[in-house]
């Protein structure tokens, strides 16, 4: 899964597994201590039909969306400071919370997430990019 | 080899550390860790349990292995799991290792010779919002159909919860041991036992005869299990930081036998003097 930043796409080879934007590798390494994070396992790519396909970021408008999910899931307050960059383990989320807020967002936008597809999610951007390719798909 | 089989265990909500206290202790720590305790996260109470996370660790490591403060160094992999760098572990210790978790009120770690560890604490409470049952039905596609019959067929709403919470915490033992992620595949991962005693696991109907599993009531409504397994099945990211992955039956077998000491309490303070004594060292150089 790769986003879009600026004008230049960053991908990162690592031994047959595809890792999103290097440029956030820190804060992967970041994650929560305990196997309460969403982590990224190898992600392979796979020749034939599944193309690899480069989605640029999500609409404001689905990153609140998200956000807004997040926030109900863990009990935040409105007024707190969730955005595309906030990783779910930094936010307090541990692995329950996690496979409920993929259900959230599975309800909310209509699509489906398969479990490997939400071991890819650690920030709120990252599942705002994850929603507009499966609407995408779903729809196209 | 049991002097590298460690359980530690703080109860977070005894320490109440004026800001002064929480960066006194945080500046135990080397500088990369500052970063990711205080600027990641949100609320105060993960601060607490990320930096007594991080103490544990230190400490446990110094206590253990001897080494002095400055040339520990602990990193993660991709997914997440600490390790030790630089492993100066002597021969006696192939493949020392450790795990933390966090819930509630207590942090915990675990380190084991040879094996993987791997431990997740969980507490729950009855939620007010929706029922029981509308609860648990979010996960079952992580549970075999065995575990789920178990889990709703145990009785009370807090029996059910009960169930399912020790099912899913001896998962994560698991998948924390093996350095993954929210492993898919989790209801191929079926767990045995009698009254939670005598705990095996399934994978794909194969009994794993190379890990044993244990569950541990800490009071206050919380539980820990822990996992302790064969480093083959580790992931890659984490098993290039193992030093040994492959080990002959009879080795093998002293490793995954050894005692399976119960959780020692720490306090905060105890492991502050442990780090203070570690930086008292000779060959300091921050």
């Amino acid at each position: 899964m790769a986003s879009v930043t600026g004008a230049s796409i960053t991908m990162t080879p690592l031994s047959g597994s595809f890792k999103a934007n290097s440029s956030r590798v820190s804060g992967l390494n970041s994650v929560s201590l305990s196997a309460h994070a969403i982590c990224f396992p190898s992600l392979k790519m796979r020749p034939g039909p599944y193309r690899f396909q480069v989605s640029c970021a999500a609409k404001p408008e689905t990153v609140e969306k998200v956000c807004q999910i997040v926030k109900k899931q863990l009990a935040l307050p409105d007024d707190s400071a969730v955005s595309g960059e906030s990783k779910f383990a930094a936010l307090g989320a541990d692995s329950l919370d996690t496979v409920e807020i993929v259900m959230g967002l599975e309800e909310e936008f209509g699509i489906s997430v398969e479990e490997e597809s939400a071991q890819t999610i650690a920030t709120v951007q990252d599942a705002a990019d994850l929603i507009e390719k499966l609407i995408e798909k779903k729809d196209g | 080899m049991e002097k590298a089989v460690q359980r530690w265990i703080v109860d977070i909500s005894k320490w109440n550390p004026t800001p002064h206290d929480f960066y006194s202790a945080l500046s135990l720590l080397p500088l990369h860790e500052h970063s990711s305790i205080t600027s990641s996260f949100m609320k105060q109470e993960d601060r607490k349990r990320a930096l007594i996370s991080r103490l544990l660790q230190y400490a446990l490591v110094h206590k253990v292995l001897g080494t002095p403060h400055v040339e520990i160094t602990i990193k993660r992999t991709l997914e997440g799991k600490p390790y030790l760098e630089h492993d100066k572990a002597p021969q006696e210790f192939p493949n020392f290792n450790f795990n933390v978790s966090h819930h509630g009120d207590y942090v915990a770690i675990a380190s084991e010779p040879l094996c993987l560890v791997g431990l997740d604490i969980v507490s729950y409470s009855i939620s007010q919002i929706e029922t029981t049952q509308e609860f648990i039905q979010d996960f079952s596609s992580y549970f075999s159909s065995l575990e789920w019959d178990n889990i709703i067929n145990a009785g009370t709403d807090d029996n059910i919860l009960n169930a399912f919470y020790r099912y899913w915490s001896l998962k994560e033992a698991y998948v924390k041991a093996i350095g993954s992620g929210l492993a898919f595949g989790l209801d191929k991962v079926e767990f045995h036992h009698t009254n939670w005693t005598n705990i095996y696991v399934q994978i794909d109907g194969v009994t794993m005869t190379e890990w044993r599993f244990w569950l541990f009531e800490l009071g206050k409504r919380h539980w820990v299990s822990l996992a302790r397994g064969h480093p083959r099945l580790a992931t890659e990211s984490y098993k290039r930081r193992l030093k040994q992955t492959e080990f002959n039956e009879e080795e093998y077998g002293m490793g995954l036998h050894l005692p399976n000491t119960s959780f020692g309490s720490r306090t905060v303070g105890q492991l502050i003097s442990v780090l203070c004594s570690a930086k008292e060292m000779p060959k300091e150089n921050e």
